[in-house]
């Protein structure tokens, strides 16, 4: 990346798209807008992008739709920009391969946060980190872990609910298993919303996690502890 | 009475049958019994009618009346001849049997025999005077060969008296019984009976189900009711059942497609609210005096999570997403786990697993907003859960002032909040208790608000585990 981050915004909201253009170009990126998935093929065919900032709902093609050639071309991240807040609506634009989504109306600096954090994931060759392979079901320890209804579902058949931070934790441990992970790793794969995030975040998470899934959270077998390392998924994990 | 009708429309269908066959069958009964009872007056009549034709030739062939057997001669034929007196035997207390008399007459008429009356009476007992002179008795056993004659029993029904006075103006007398010819008759007919009802059984329970079988399915279909999944019954049945499932498939239809206008009509006031939000909250970034900012910003989120509860509240009923079976402590301590995150203090003490049937992203949401109410008003959340039979019980319980008794059924109203609030706090969309009561009613449950004796308020939500 050389200099500037080039970002393309698609909105057909005019009275969105200005604003926001005007507050990220302030904040140091270099901003192309599109009003529609037509205009932004044009637009990608001329320039680089860096990160791409999409609405869903938009007349002609949506977003989705058009998140969907995206990905068939290039590896360019994607953020969904969506006013529909259902969890399903999140489910389906994950599942399309985007990188993040915000939902309207959302954070200004919330919004830059989460740009960075994709760009240092995808730098990182972190790219498909948090982002699902369509729908993957991990089985660990007894447990199932279904990625398109990010639910945890026990022997039994009964779901776990799990927070969100708990949720990106254990994917992130789940998709590198046996692999010690330290803190900073981990927050760096997982932190999305929670900007405030620091270290002691990662242990608590942990701890929660640990209290949902381990028989004896006290003496853990499925998540471990190495000392002054980090944590580490033990057991075997099938991957479907 | 009512209770012993059977409820189904099979049932009442047989039992109406059956009872109608009853009577049909009680009238035949009647009526054949009558009969039979005739026919066997008519018989005795006739044997009657014989014996004194044969005295009475016998007589006028010799002029005089023979002389009786001797004692030790057949007992049959000592017993059997008329008894010849200057009165009828009949007595006036006797029941005449007219028709038979009539008959009589005309019979001994068409022989020749010259009769000046004929009297005719049926007694239940033998009258002393007439012991001698008694025919139709202890001959049944002899007469086993002609049809409906077998088994003849010993019974013997009464008798008819009947005295003919001939041309001297004597009256000769013989008494005749009155034979039981088929005492079987009365269970014949009862079996006749069942055998009539259980051939009308299969037919009739064929119609009872091609009947009530689509009504059933109807039933089921109303009762499944639900926007989301509207497959059309199956119309069957006689037709005016197809015009009814017809009639209401058509109506679920439209149900349906009204409900899935008001979602898009939802949708679009969603996306047509949020999008302008979201650009004045854009807009804000730019204020320079912070308290400012942040003001304006806490009044978008505001709005934002009003919109958003509005948005719940009308969405509800729609189905989103199955009910699955769902861990409800490990649901509770994530939402309890947000609060925590964000200052708040609230306590959940996990006791094992308890599991219902829920969709968890509502159940959620319901919890989120007592326990958000809770740590409002009144400072601190408790939560505890507590399992009574098939119901499940989380109480949040709060440290606050709790609510005027009067009020608490108020406070489940839209846009409801306790006057007593002492915070200055926005309180949040008003949305919240009724929200979370129209999503735990939605499980089949209910939410309920009560004032603690040791203070504080409790907020309970009741969930049905099967």
């Amino acid at each position: 990346m050389s200099g500037q981050t080039h970002i393309l915004l698609v909105d057909d909201e005019a009275t969105l798209r200005e604003p926001l253009a005007e507050y990220l170009v302030k904040q140091g990126f270099r901003v192309q807008q599109a009003s529609d998935a037509s205009q932004a093929r044009s637009v990608m065919n001329a320039f680089n992008f860096d990160i791409i900032l999409l609405d869903i709902m938009m007349p002609g093609e949506d977003g989705l739709s058009f998140c969907r050639h995206v990905r068939e071309k290039t590896e360019t991240p994607v953020i969904f920009i969506s006013a529909k807040g259902e969890e399903l609506d999140r489910i389906v634009g994950l599942e399309l391969g985007a990188d993040d989504y915000v939902t309207k109306p959302f954070s200004p600096r919330e919004l830059v946060a989460r740009i960075k954090v994709v760009l240092r994931r995808a730098q990182n060759g972190n790219g498909n980190g948090i982002r699902p392979g369509s729908g993957s079901i991990y089985q660990f320890s007894g447990w199932t872990l279904k990625t398109d209804q990010r639910s945890l579902i026990d022997q039994e058949g009964v779901a776990v609910p799990l927070s969100s931070g708990e949720y990106q934790m254990l994917l992130a441990l789940l998709s590198r298993a046996g692999q010690v992970l330290n803190r900073d790793q981990l927050l760096d794969i997982t932190q999305g919303r929670e900007a405030h995030a620091f270290d002691r975040a990662v242990d608590n998470q942990i701890s929660r996690l640990r209290r949902k899934i381990e028989v004896d959270a006290k003496n853990p077998e499925i998540i471990k502890t190495v000392w002054g390392g980090g944590y580490v998924l033990a057991g075997a994990v099938k991957t479907l | 009475m009512k209770r012993f009708l059977p409820n189904s429309l099979i049932g009442q269908l047989l039992a109406l049958v059956a009872f109608t066959l009853l009577i049909a069958q009680t009238i035949n009964v009647v009526l054949l019994y009558r009969g039979a009872q005739n026919q066997k007056i008519a018989e005795a009549a006739v044997s009657a009618v014989g014996r004194i034709t044969g005295e009475v030739e016998r007589i006028n062939d010799r002029g005089f009346r023979e002389r009786r057997f001797p004692p030790d001669g057949n007992p049959r034929m000592r017993k059997s001849r008329p008894n010849i007196s200057a009165q009828s035997m009949i007595e006036t207390g006797q029941v005449r049997l007219p028709t038979v008399e009539g008959r009589a007459a005309v019979a001994f008429e068409n022989m020749g025999v010259d009769l000046r009356a004929v009297e005719v009476a049926r007694v239940d007992f033998l009258p002393t005077t007439m012991v001698n002179s008694v025919i139709g008795l202890g001959r049944g056993r002899e007469r086993v060969h002609a049809v409906g004659y077998r088994d003849l029993s010993d019974k013997v029904d009464g008798y008819i008296i009947m005295s003919a006075q001939i041309s001297d103006g004597q009256w000769l007398s013989i008494a005749s019984a009155i034979r039981d010819r088929n005492p079987l008759f009365v269970r014949t007919l009862i079996f006749q009976t069942l055998v009539i009802y259980l051939i009308l059984l299969i037919p009739l329970i064929w119609l009872g189900r091609y009947i009530s079988r689509p009504l059933k399915a109807l039933t089921k279909g109303a009762r499944n009711f639900s926007p989301g999944n509207n497959d059309p019954i199956e119309e069957s049945g006689p037709p005016d059942t197809r015009q009814l499932i017809a009639a209401f498939n058509d109506m679920n239809s439209r149900v349906g497609a009204m409900l899935d206008q008001k979602d898009v009509m939802l949708g679009a006031i969603g996306h047509d609210l949020r999008t302008p939000l979201a650009a004045l909250r854009v807009r804000v970034e730019s204020v320079e005096d912070d308290i400012e900012r942040e003001r304006m910003i806490a009044g978008i989120d505001d709005m934002d999570r009003t919109l958003d509860d509005i948005l719940s509240l009308a969405r509800l009923g729609r189905s989103q997403g199955m009910a699955e079976q769902t861990d409800i402590s490990a649901l509770i301590e994530t939402v309890a786990d947000e609060y925590t995150d964000m200052g708040e203090e609230v306590s959940f003490t996990r006791s094992g697993r308890i599991t219902a049937n829920i969709r968890a992203t509502l159940i959620r949401r319901a919890l989120r907003n007592l326990i958000g109410n809770a740590v409002k008003y009144g400072k601190q959340a408790a939560v505890s859960v507590d399992k009574d039979g098939d119901k499940l019980f989380i109480h949040i319980d709060d440290q606050g002032p709790g609510i005027p008794a009067d009020t608490i059924a108020a406070m489940f109203e839209p846009f409801a909040r306790a006057e007593i609030s002492r915070n200055r706090e926005t309180g949040g969309s008003g949305l919240g208790l009724t929200l979370a009561r129209a999503i735990v009613r939605d499980h089949g449950g209910d939410v309920v608000l009560k004032n603690r004796a040791e203070g504080g308020l409790r907020a309970s939500i009741i969930l049905n585990l099967v």
